[in-house]
């Protein structure tokens, strides 16, 4: 086989059905319910999580068998009140398990599946953000700010091609250009600002790359939940550049929807699967 | 192996059930392949399509494709409808029927009891009953829509004999009728406001009057720090007290220098440079938290931003992706076409000729538009043409009929509104749409084969509209219209200042007039019968009188009256006499409304030069066919009994015409 079938029996695959973004969240909800079921069990008390349902279930039966007796009905109200607060407490321990690794992985899948990458030649906008320091306070005046906006200057690989002027917003402290990319890639944009530069990622095509939509300076904990690039450097003028990127929207049945959505109802749906085949009491 | 005695009747019982389906299922087969008969026709409604204008530019060579069909079959002229409006011409198509029994006599209709005017084709209406809660109104029921063309259109008499097919934008049928096939309405689909479209034009021009005008708004906005915040215009909303309009906002971030902007809607960004359109922008428009919301889309012109902030907005279309009133069949077929296509207008009229005609986008913008307008027609032919299989495939043109109302002009040096530069730079402009429709017979003519019939048509001809008659004016001059004591001027209201009790015959819409009868009127005071019938050929003798002062030239030629040229049981529901009027004339813009502008005749000084709402022997349509057609002079009532005759189904009795393909 030459090297030209490989690569052609290569891109067959990356676009199967198998490969489209729809399996992927259809088997990673089914592994993470699995995953999430297994992960409760073996972190909680299970006879103590089954004994509370258990308390819980009869005093609901008492609420239904003694309904002429309105002092028992209250009491056993009151009970379930509790129940359901010991059910709570029992339970939060094990979420709190499964729900740190969950969130982590769906920012890292978000990052593949939250937005298409740019089709080629369609215009995108990329946002550069100056701080407040390189705008106003180390401006002696508003037309000095709007000078240091000015002096942004922006640097493109061939493919990449600016299709508008900049729009230079002070209100924001921002500039904004209008690009679009030619060919498939990912490139990378160079951005000049009071003589320190930045890049930053972009993506052009129909694959599915790891995307990030914004590059930031500091912010630690926007920066893990919404970039997966290095933060700018700290003295850097620039706070953020962003893109933005379209939103993915995953068919089924006729209705798009993000990723988030499908994903949460089938893994939901395999826990509950899991949880009545593995005989794990949630 | 033997079976016991039951088991072998249950399983004798068993087959001949699967047997008996089987036989069902190939005998529903055959029957559906004998209704089909495998014979495909194609009709291209190609909207005011003008015989002279055709044969010219077929003799030019600009139209080579027509000419190669109208040189291998047949061309003729089409005989239009009484009056020659689009509305009327294609229900009159739709049905086979003519006004008096479909009922549509007009754009606009009034209520003879309370002189409301109203869209002659449809009827959207909230709910009935609403509860008021504070500033909110609690609807009790569901609003309606409701399509008040009467008779049965072609293709619901093809479901019924179970031919597939498919009918894109046909006018007049908004709501589209419930049908088997995949239909999309056309001419009669409101915008998210529920007008024929209503554009929006912000500016900090203090010159430009804000306020209403003619089919759009001027908003006047104000830029502070090279920012302009204002708000998108939306459906009155009806969940709130005194049915304000809801609104959107949004911003527009103009660079200090450069002529280019950024527009923020929603969580929606783009850059615009001056002199350029976005792409569809979709809107939702909140009535009520949660449950309440319409969507719609819309896009924006961005024409200046120094040293004057000029923005122009679109109608806010109904959104196809998720329409707020019917517009498809089924009803997701709108959302995947968009799906297929990309979003397109959906407004019935989508040629903005109102914001040419306000002078608020000028012929290059416009032409812009109306061009978005056509490729989004020919995407949409793109994508279904190719799977037409069987049936029946009707596609709509609308680019040759707004373009020749927009642009007849620079083609027309005697047209007041002509002008030579403009005519230098955009004369050909209407010929290139011509050109561009060639293009889509030169499409559909390889796929013609020996079981298909062609058929291209159109529902009216052109005429130039130099000259405005107002109907009104003369009426009030003749004495058959009295007004109020001292009402002098413009009123706001149609027909406010008239003094009903002292008129007899008034003029509504482009061709109507109708007499103020005795218990159909409010205030009716001429008898039905002979005295209403004499009045009528008074008036009708002294209008044929009329003569334009400047040339001698006669400015009506043929006035029909409702009784004659109608039939049917709304036949007395419209106007009692259509005015037919020369070439080169039509009512006036304000006269259709019921006002009375100062002149009987003026000089038609509007974008709007081109024109076909007059005498309807003076304006016919086409029919071109791949078929000899037998008709000597075809109508547009043969057309739906041409239809079901290529299928081997019997017009109903109600249709007037007969198949153009039968000799008479």
């Amino acid at each position: 086989m030459t090297m030209v079938a490989h690569a052609e029996a290569i891109a067959a695959f990356r676009f199967s059905p198998l490969t489209s973004p729809l399996a992927i969240v259809v088997v990673l909800s089914l592994v993470v319910g699995l995953l999430m079921v297994v992960l409760f069990g073996y972190t909680s008390d299970q006879k103590a999580i089954s004994r509370a349902k258990d308390q819980l279930k009869a005093h609901l039966l008492a609420v239904r068998l003694y309904r002429d007796q309105i002092p028992v009905v209250m009491g056993s109200y009151g009970k379930i009140l509790r129940g359901t607060g010991s059910y709570l407490k029992l339970a939060f321990k094990p979420l709190l398990y499964v729900i740190i690794p969950i969130t982590l992985l769906m920012v890292q899948i978000d990052r593949y599946l939250g937005q298409t990458p740019l089709p080629v030649n369609a215009p995108f906008l990329l946002t550069v953000h100056l701080g407040e320091q390189s705008s106003n306070a180390k401006a002696a005046d508003a037309s000095m700010a709007v000078d240091a906006m000015n002096k942004v200057t922006l640097e493109l690989p061939p493919e990449i091609t600016m299709t508008a002027p900049p729009v230079h917003i002070d209100a924001d402290n921002e500039v904004v250009w209008r690009l679009a990319g030619t060919k498939d890639g990912e490139y990378e944009l160079k951005i000049v600002a009071a003589g320190q530069s930045a890049t930053k990622a972009v993506c052009v095509g129909s694959d599915l790359p790891r995307i990030s939509t914004v590059r930031l300076r500091g912010r630690f904990w926007e920066r893990m939940f919404s970039s997966a690039e290095p933060a700018l450097p700290e003295k850097s003028p620039i706070e953020s550049i962003s893109i933005n990127y379209p939103d993915r929207n995953i068919e089924v049945a006729g209705y798009g929807m993000n990723w988030i959505w499908l994903f949460f109802i089938l893994s939901m749906v395999a826990g509950f699967i899991f949880k009545e085949l593995l005989g794990i009491q949630i | 192996m033997t079976l016991p005695f039951g088991k072998r009747v249950r399983l004798v019982c068993l087959l001949g059930l699967c047997g008996a389906a089987l036989s069902l299922f190939v005998c529903c087969q055959l029957v559906r392949g004998r209704a089909v008969s495998s014979r495909k026709l194609i009709i291209l409604g190609i909207d005011g399509l003008d015989p002279d204008l055709l044969t010219k530019f077929m003799g030019e060579g600009k139209m080579p494709n027509f000419a190669r069909l109208a040189a291998q079959g047949s061309f003729r002229r089409l005989t239009t409808s009484i009056p020659p409006q689009s509305p009327v011409a294609w229900s009159n198509l739709i049905t086979g029927m003519n006004a008096g029994e479909h009922g549509i006599f007009d754009f606009i209709h009034r209520d003879p009891k309370t002189f409301q005017l109203y869209f002659s084709t449809s009827k959207v209406e909230g709910p009935k009953r609403s509860i008021h809660l504070g500033s909110w109104v609690i609807p009790l029921g569901s609003g309606s829509a409701e399509q008040l063309r009467h008779g049965k259109a072609f293709w619901e008499i093809l479901d019924e004999h179970r031919v597939p097919n498919y009918v894109y934008r046909i006018p007049a049928n908004f709501p589209p009728i419930a049908a088997k096939g995949k239909t999309l309405s056309g001419m009669g689909t409101p915008d998210l406001r529920g007008t024929y479209g209503t554009f929006t034009f912000y500016t900090d021009d203090p010159t430009a009057a804000a306020g209403a005008v003619e089919g759009g708004e001027v908003i006047q906005v104000e830029v502070k720090s090279n920012r302009v915040a204002s708000d998108l215009i939306g459906p009155d909303n009806t969940f709130r007290k005194n049915a304000p309009p809801s609104t959107e906002p949004f911003t527009v971030d103009v660079d200090p220098l450069e002529p280019v902007a950024r527009l923020s809607v929603e969580d929606q960004r783009f850059i615009l440079k001056e002199g350029e359109w976005s792409g569809w922008v979709p809107v939702e428009f909140e009535l009520m938290p949660v449950i309440g919301n319409v969507r719609g889309i819309c896009r924006f012109y961005l024409k200046q931003t120094h040293p004057r902030f000029q923005l122009y907005v679109s109608p806010i279309n109904i959104d196809p992706k998720d329409p707020a009133l019917p517009i498809s069949t089924p009803s997701g077929y709108s959302r995947d076409l968009a799906r297929q296509i990309g979003e397109y207008h959906t407004q019935g009229i989508a040629e903005d000729t109102k914001a040419l005609t306000a002078g608020v986008l000028d012929d290059k913008e416009y032409l812009e538009q109306a061009h978005t307008v056509l490729t989004e027609h020919r995407r949409a032919f793109d994508a279904e043409f190719p799977k037409f299989r069987e049936g029946v495939f009707f596609f709509y043109f609308s680019s040759l009929d707004l373009n020749g109302h927009m642009l007849w002009r620079l083609t027309d040096p005697q047209s007041p509104a002509y002008d030579a530069a403009q005519a230098a730079q955009y004369g050909s402009a209407l010929e290139e749409f011509y050109e561009q429709i060639d293009q889509v017979l030169g499409e559909v003519m390889p796929r013609v084969d020996d079981n298909t019939t062609l058929l291209v048509l159109s529902d009216h001809g052109f005429a130039p509209y130099r000259h405005s008659f107002n109907l009104n004016t003369w009426l009030l001059n003749n004495g058959y219209i009295a007004r109020k004591e001292g009402a002098s001027g413009e009123a706001s209201e149609p027909f406010a200042d008239v003094d009903w009790s002292r008129t007899r015959a008034y003029g509504l819409g482009l061709n109507g007039l109708y007499l103020n009868v005795r218990g159909r009127e409010r205030e009716g005071i001429v008898e039905s019968g002979a005295p209403a019938d004499a009045l009528l050929r008074e008036i009708r003798q002294k209008l044929l009188e009329i003569r334009d002062p400047k040339d001698g030239s006669q400015v009506i030629t043929r006035i029909d009256f409702a009784s004659e040229a109608y039939q049917g049981p709304y036949a007395r529901t419209g106007p009692d006499a259509l005015v037919g009027y020369n070439r080169g004339y039509r009512a006036g813009w304000k006269t259709i409304l019921g006002a009375f502008p100062a002149d009987v005749l003026e000089d038609n000084t509007n974008a709007w030069s081109g024109d076909h709402c007059m005498d309807f022997t003076k304006v016919p349509g086409v029919l071109l066919s791949n078929r000899k057609i037998a008709a000597v002079s075809p109508a547009l009532t043969d057309i739906a009994p041409t239809i079901l005759s290529e299928f081997g189904i019997a017009k109903t009795k109600d249709m007037m015409g007969q198949s153009v393909f039968q000799g008479r």
